[in-house]
């Protein structure tokens, strides 16, 4: 009889299955829900909801089976794209100041911004950052991200001022969807395929050797005689190396969850985890603040990691072209003589395995990203999702080198 | 089916989501899997689930080398072999070697019992996943004997989680769910009060006070939690100190600031 509601549900992106969908009939036969709205809210969350992250999914759904409140500003892939620009963030810090100031001043009336929002969607054909009409990135209307204007709607990006009306299409729980990122299982998940098992660790012989057993037992005219062998252990190493400038500082929470994942993942035979700023020079930094003299030689990695470790480096690959070209790029600690296309090349040159995850790679060809793209050539890149990583890991245990 | 429904007891102070929540799962014959933050009162409510109703609690401890077939059954080969090799009596019979776990435990019980898995999380990432058949038919073979173990009385199932490791989908699809808020202040003052009923008003005020303002302040790092609070309010009953004191000097610090770099924040930023 709720028929609706199960297929608004899944259209939020819940994944119900029939089973629970079922159980929560069952529940109702019970007599579980009583006659009240709020207790078959409660109900229902209980049993077809089974993470806190999803209750806000189920929520919209709620209300739009059960309030007929529609929203109907469905925001296109297109247009999301021309506002991912973690790089305005930056810029938009030294802005910031200058607008909060006027805030208190702008009064903005709530239904006429969405309508004209509609509006706009309809007739905007392509990208803009800066303006003060369309839809954009640091512009002065009242639609897009990271705009100085307060009182408009927001479209994707991430949040730079927090009052704006409505979120519209921020897609905060896509994380949680098919392409999702942030999801820690399912990393650790991706990061076991990292694995090649071999007993000639040295490790404490701890299993029961039962064949070795029998033999043994039987030699000894069948009087017991134990035999213990040493469990079968992974053999794979790792090295990650992690991007941790500053255009990086979006991703942040992305790159925690990786670092969390690995950590977590208890079955490498040794994790060695070390940082750089925008590019990789003659140092790697020990943690991810990047101070200066808190680190290590990167030739001192290249010696005692042997070239076995396999690399994973997590890195937004947006250096400036000089940034990767010139002997002096480097603008916060010392080149070491090499540019840094070099001393990637370097990298490339010591470890077999190598691969570069992006978390913000752009999809398919690319060539207005100019690091990205010379970086590509170097390294196999993979976005920094779920599937991403899935396929990065195939690349790192396949036998074939590139 | 008319059972009594579980309560709010005298020792746990429950939300009325959480009570509906497991009254469902009792009725629907599922597991319950409570998460929330540290220090919610996760463990503590299947004991008063199992005192509400009157039920044995049995508890399984989870730990990160804990296998799924621990809970069922253990069979001791090497204790057999060495047993048959002096001639011990009733070496040919399996079942004395055979030793039942907690879920194994909580099937063979006469009557209905309260079976807490405590901290599923803590486990390898499959563990949920080889449990799923046991759990939905609450049945299974030991191979050794060729015998079935079956539930005579199908235990109420409680299932913690502290969210470490996300758990399987095909796991989560048999189990009611509910998520622990954080209490808010009514709530949490009835909560202490359950536990110190004559704390001084102005003192929980206070305290409370201090507490909700650093679970506010955004750089903490290990935010403090209710059963902090509950020792903080008793440390500072001990203490003798006077409520006018706590603001100024913020006493037992350490109770409910455990980090070098929280206590730093505490210190710049909650001044009174």
């Amino acid at each position: 009889m709720f028929a609706d509601f199960f297929y608004t549900c899944k259209a939020k992106g819940l994944s119900i299955t029939l089973g629970e969908w079922l159980t929560l009939h069952e529940a109702l036969d019970k007599g579980l829900a009583g006659s009240s709205l709020t207790q078959f809210y409660y109900l229902a969350r209980t049993i077809l909801v089974k993470s806190e992250t999803d209750f806000d999914k189920f929520d919209m759904a709620f209300e739009e089976c059960f309030r007929g409140v529609q929203s109907e500003n469905e925001v296109t892939a297109q247009m999301l794209k021309w506002l991912d620009k973690p790089e305005m963030a930056e810029l938009l810090h030294q802005e910031e100041k200058r607008w909060l100031n006027q805030i208190e001043e702008i009064k903005v009336d709530k239904e006429d911004v969405e309508e004209k929002f509609k509006q706009r969607l309809k007739d905007q054909d392509s990208e803009h950052n800066g303006g003060s009409y369309w839809i954009g990135t640091m512009g002065k209307t009242s639609f897009g991200n990271t705009g100085g204007n307060v009182g408009g709607v927001r479209v994707g990006g991430t949040t730079g001022y927090q009052s704006a009306f409505a979120v519209i299409g921020a897609r905060k729980y896509r994380d949680f969807r098919d392409d999702r990122m942030l999801d820690n299982r399912q990393f650790q998940m991706a990061l076991r395929r990292l694995r090649h098992f071999s007993t000639k660790l040295d490790v404490p012989k701890t299993e029961l050797d039962i064949n070795g057993t029998i033999d043994k037992t039987c030699n000894n005219g069948g009087c017991l005689q134990i035999v213990m062998e040493k469990p079968r252990k992974n053999a794979v190493k790792l090295l990650l190396l992690m991007d941790s400038g500053g255009t990086m500082i979006p991703f942040s929470n992305l790159l925690n969850e990786l670092f969390q994942a690995v950590n977590k993942s208890n079955h490498y035979k040794d994790v060695k985890t070390y940082y750089f700023h925008n590019c990789i020079y003659s140092k790697l930094y020990k943690t991810p603040e990047c101070e200066n003299g808190d680190w290590v030689d990167t030739e001192w990695v290249f010696r005692n990691l042997d070239s076995d470790y396999k690399v994973i480096v997590v890195g937004d690959a947006a250096m400036a072209p000089e940034e990767l070209y010139s002997e002096s790029g480097n603008y916060r600690g010392p080149n070491g003589g090499l540019s840094g296309m070099q001393w990637l090349q370097l990298l490339k040159r010591h470890y077999k395995k190598i691969v570069w995850l992006n978390p913000k790679m752009a999809p398919g060809h690319a060539p207005w990203r100019e690091a990205e793209t010379a970086i590509k050539e170097i390294f196999p890149m993979y976005k920094l999702t779920v599937e991403g990583l899935n396929q990065a890991m195939t690349t790192l245990m396949t036998n074939k080198s590139r | 089916m008319n059972q009594a429904a579980f309560g709010s007891t005298k020792e746990y102070v429950a939300s009325k989501q959480l009570l509906a929540s497991v009254n469902v799962a009792v009725a629907l014959e599922k597991p319950l899997l409570i998460k929330g933050e540290p220090g919610t009162g996760k463990t503590m409510l299947a004991q008063a689930v199992a005192n509400s109703l009157g039920k044995k609690l049995l508890i399984w401890n989870i730990k990160s080398t804990t296998k799924a077939q621990d809970g069922l059954y253990m069979y001791d080969t090497i204790k057999r072999l060495y047993d048959g090799q002096f001639g011990e009596e009733g070496v040919e019979d399996i079942s004395r070697y055979i030793k039942l776990g907690k879920l194994g435990e909580a099937f063979e019980s006469p009557e209905q019992v309260v079976l807490l898995i405590d901290e599923i999380d803590k486990a390898d990432l499959e563990f949920p996943n080889d449990l799923l058949w046991e759990l939905d038919q609450m049945e299974f073979y030991i191979h050794e004997t060729k015998r079935t173990v079956k539930a005579k009385k199908r235990p109420i199932v409680i299932i913690t989680s502290n969210a470490e490791k996300e758990l399987p989908d095909a796991f989560l699809r048999r189990c009611i769910f509910h998520y622990i808020d954080f209490p808010d202040r009514d709530l949490m003052e009835e909560i202490v009060r359950v536990h110190y009923p004559d704390v001084e008003a102005n003192l929980l005020k206070e305290a409370m006070d201090i507490f909700y303002e650093i679970r506010s302040l955004r750089d903490i790092r290990k935010k403090p939690s209710t059963s902090e609070l509950i020792d903080w309010v008793n440390a500072l009953q001990i203490g003798g100190i006077p409520a006018e004191q706590i603001k100024k000097a913020i006493p037992f610090i350490g109770v409910i600031v455990k980090k070098d770099e929280d206590l730093e924040t505490v210190r710049n930023k909650v001044v009174y």
